[in-house]
């Protein structure tokens, strides 16, 4: 008698999850964190011309704090409307910003840079986009974070917004400042 | 303009040289381990079918890469620690894939296996 009754219910039941699931992915699954696989592992090895040349941009450079590795380009319109909450993170939270210039001239950095201000510690210019691929780029603007350690511990899709900085990735930062201090 | 328009012709004439200067197995290994490999800005396309900027320079790479003598396993190994076991069209076996791999056997034991549970019944009812 139970039995029957469950057999009753159940593809019921299978068709109740199957549709919540479908809810949870239509509504409520984040399409902009990417994980990215190389999360945990250290910076990729590179050396990329800088504005100023002859130095280079290595990643020795960003070791000892925690810093944001971002990828950009001049003619990357999501990275336009980036530049200002770069200039504040940059200005009003103090956190070092590196940035990769994707397959970008020189000289339109420097335009840019005169246009929206200059958040970067440090301008590497990854003319042919190896460097990108090396770090898993899908696309610009996208942002990492390194620990003290040179380690990738997060990877930021898209342009950063004041919520994704409050929400998500200030929060982590700091945790990240505080456990990293020896 | 027409210097420009020379430039570019040679440059593709170039191109085409350069690959074909390569030995026709080298060249058969190049075009199956780029359909192999998923565009993964683009919708359900290798880089072997895409004109995405990031597709080409993903062939270049793979490109570059067997000029240094890498191997296929080499390559994709590169490919999958940078963005995952999702930009192969064709996911490898392995400890995050056995699942995905093995579960049309499972489902086909579970299967079997009530299937001749309840024949087995149904028999001894009659």
């Amino acid at each position: 008698m139970i039995s029957q009754r469950l057999k009753f219910i159940a593809p019921f039941f299978i068709l109740f999850l199957l549709l919540a699931l479908f809810w949870y992915e239509l509504f409520y699954s984040h399409k902009n964190t990417l994980p990215s696989a190389l999360v945990g592992q250290n910076i990729p090895a590179f050396s990329l011309p800088t504005l100023t040349p002859p130095q280079q941009f290595v990643p020795d450079e960003v070791k000892g704090r925690v810093v944001l590795i971002n990828v950009f380009a001049s003619w990357c319109n999501a990275c336009h409307v980036e530049a200002d909450m770069l200039m504040k993170i940059n200005q009003e939270y103090h956190i070092p910003i590196y940035g990769i210039a994707y397959k970008d001239k020189a000289e339109d950095v420097r335009n840019w840079l005169r246009k929206y201000g200059n958040p970067f510690v440090q301008i590497g210019l990854d003319a042919t986009g190896n460097t990108a691929i090396d770090f898993g780029v899908y696309g610009t603007p996208e942002t990492f974070v390194i620990n003290q350690q040179g380690k990738i511990v997060y990877r930021h899709v898209g342009a950063i917004d004041q919520a994704a900085w409050d929400n998500v990735l200030y929060p982590l930062i700091q945790r990240y400042q505080q456990s990293d201090v020896i | 303009m027409k210097i420009k328009y020379l430039l570019f012709l040679y440059l593709i004439l170039h191109s085409c040289f350069v690959f074909a200067a390569e030995p026709a197995n080298i060249q058969d290994r190049y075009n199956s381990l780029i359909s192999q490999v998923r565009c993964v800005v683009c919708q359900g396309q290798s880089i072997a079918d895409s004109n995405a900027p990031l597709a080409a320079d993903l062939r270049t790479k793979i490109f570059t890469m067997m000029a240094n003598n890498e191997s296929d396993e080499q390559i994709k190994q590169y490919l999958v620690q940078r963005y995952g076991e999702y930009i192969l069209l064709q996911p490898r076996f392995n400890l995050t894939t056995g699942l995905l791999w093995l579960f049309p056997l499972i489902g086909l034991g579970i299967f079997t296996y009530f299937f001749f549970l309840r024949s087995n019944r149904s028999k001894i009812i009659q």
